[in-house]
């Protein structure tokens, strides 16, 4: 009898379980994204999310919200005809709460790709993020992209970076080498101190973040060579929200007219990209 | 680190305690109603119980999180992070103290209940003077474990933006490159907030040794 009841116990649990997980999936799929249209965001405000851990984008430092998009955000607040309100949390749900329409924009450094323009549309590129290999402080086994052949490899999950890795694996195949081991990190501080610890031989990330990591920590790493083509990143919005995408590009074409862009450029990045495009189609 | 970064660590530390002892206070009762509901097999509503315990605890906090957090608004629930975090906590550790409550509740000696019936207490002055004093000492310990677990997942509460103790060292050792001194201050700030805890349950158990001598 136990055994009987034991077996349908399971079973209507596992249609519990089914039905439960369908209600909760039926409004995701089939409602689609709610991005906040302007007429909307006038009355409630835009919902911002940014990062907490992004330096020099955005970064926490004595519990204030801080780095280039920041700066900008606090530029919004005083010329945007409606209240900004920002919420702060890990890379993680940043894109997922976009394209679900839990925010109305990702005021951080999304990279342009192909496979993100499917659920989201980007504003103009507000910075250069060609990629680049970082490498410990003198480490002699690497000092060109050839020796990166069979090493492991550190990148955030999700992050464009993981998805340009077959560019790095073809350049590679053309020498007659290969990509070694791929590390996949929650954020980039991790994949860091790894490289430090010597469990990854070199980590992926943009020029400008690592640059800035570079200048902060010249004895433990090192600067190595690009491993992309061009790649922009830009702040992302839900696909569809063309009201909000001509708002935010108005805002970014005011700010480069009037000097500020390329000053906060300048500032956080050490590097104003004078020739950054306004409207970027990624070739991945 | 600076003063302001150990001062971010302290304030994580709070959001930590004030959102545990939220989960706990809000999570062990309702874990109590659902372990009542099934013991006393309510038609319906036991198997009901039975199959969300099931779920809850086949579902990690993360997971659940963005759940609720990203698929109540397409339903029309606004949620903002700290209620998505309490609730997530609740109903995690409500399916978990279920099951505390339940193992206590079969291990009651029914000759008891049936004795106290037999002398004409009604089913609430049953429940409050003979079985919830016994199956609180035999779940204290169970509770308290489950307590201890719920602390030590609150850093599954930063996804949806929640900072506490480990996010806020994580934005540190973003901020300085240099992660490990804020994991240290991290770590030595959650032991003495389970060691508060075993602490509290200790001086409970005493007293209710104390109370039986008497």
């Amino acid at each position: 009898m136990t055994t009987v009841s034991i077996i349908r116990n399971s079973m209507s649990r596992r249609l519990a379980l089914g039905l439960a997980a369908a209600l909760l999936a039926t409004p995701a799929l089939f409602g689609g994204a709610q991005a906040g249209s302007m007429d909307e965001i006038k009355t409630r405000g835009l919902i911002v999310a940014t990062e907490d851990d992004f330096r020099p984008f955005e970064f926490v430092k004595d519990g204030k919200a801080t780095g280039f998009d920041n700066e900008l955000i606090e530029d919004m607040r005083k010329s945007a005809p409606f209240e900004i309100k920002q919420q702060i949390l890990p890379w993680t749900g940043i894109l997922a709460g976009v394209s679900t329409g839990k925010y109305d924009a990702a005021i951080t450094a999304v990279i342009i790709t192909k496979e993100r323009l499917a659920s989201l549309e980007f504003t103009s590129p507000i910075a250069d993020a060609t990629h680049f290999y970082l490498k410990r402080k003198g480490d002699k086994s690497i000092s060109s992209i050839k020796d990166l052949n069979g090493k492991t490899v550190g990148v955030q999950a999700g992050s464009a970076m993981l998805a340009r890795l077959p560019e790095l694996s073809a350049m590679l195949e053309k020498e007659g080498g290969k990509l070694g081991k791929v590390v996949e990190y929650t954020s980039y501080p991790e994949a860091y101190q790894d490289l430090a610890l010597g469990r990854v031989d070199y980590v992926v990330n943009t020029v400008i973040n690592l640059q800035t990591l570079v200048v902060e920590k010249p004895g433990t790493f090192e600067l190595g060579q690009a491993v992309s083509g061009k790649s922009y990143p830009a702040w992302a919005v839900a696909k569809g929200n063309t009201e909000l995408l001509n708002f935010l590009n108005g805002f970014i074409a005011k700010e480069k007219e009037s000097g500020r862009f390329a000053e906060l450029q300048k500032k956080w990045f050490g590097d104003s990209f004078p020739n950054l495009p306004t409207k970027w189609d990624p070739e991945f | 680190m600076s003063w302001g970064d150990l001062l971010a660590i302290l304030q994580g530390a709070v959001v930590t305690v004030t959102l545990s002892f939220a989960g706990i206070l809000i999570g062990s009762p309702i874990g109590l109603a659902l372990a009542v509901v099934r013991w006393a097999d309510v038609p319906i509503a036991a198997r009901v119980v039975a199959v969300y315990v099931s779920i809850l605890r086949a579902t990690p906090l993360v997971t659940l999180l963005l759940l609720l957090f990203f698929a109540l608004p397409n339903i029309g629930i606004a949620v903002d992070p700290i209620s998505a975090a309490i609730l997530g906590l609740v109903m995690s550790t409500a399916a978990f103290n279920c099951e505390v409550w339940r193992a206590s509740l079969m291990n009651f000696p029914k000759d008891q209940y049936e004795a106290a019936q037999s002398v004409g207490m009604n089913a609430t002055l049953r429940f409050r003077r003979i079985l919830l004093p016994q199956i609180a000492r035999a779940s204290l310990p169970g509770l308290v474990n489950e307590m201890s677990l719920l602390i030590k997942v609150t850093p599954a509460l930063a996804v949806v933006g929640v900072v506490d103790i480990t996010r806020a060292a994580v934005r540190i050792g973003a901020e300085t490159y240099d992660p490990l001194p804020p994991f240290l201050v991290a770590i030595a700030l959650y032991a003495p907030i389970v060691f508060l805890l075993v602490l509290l349950q200790r001086w409970i158990e005493r007293r209710q040794i104390r109370v039986e001598a008497a």
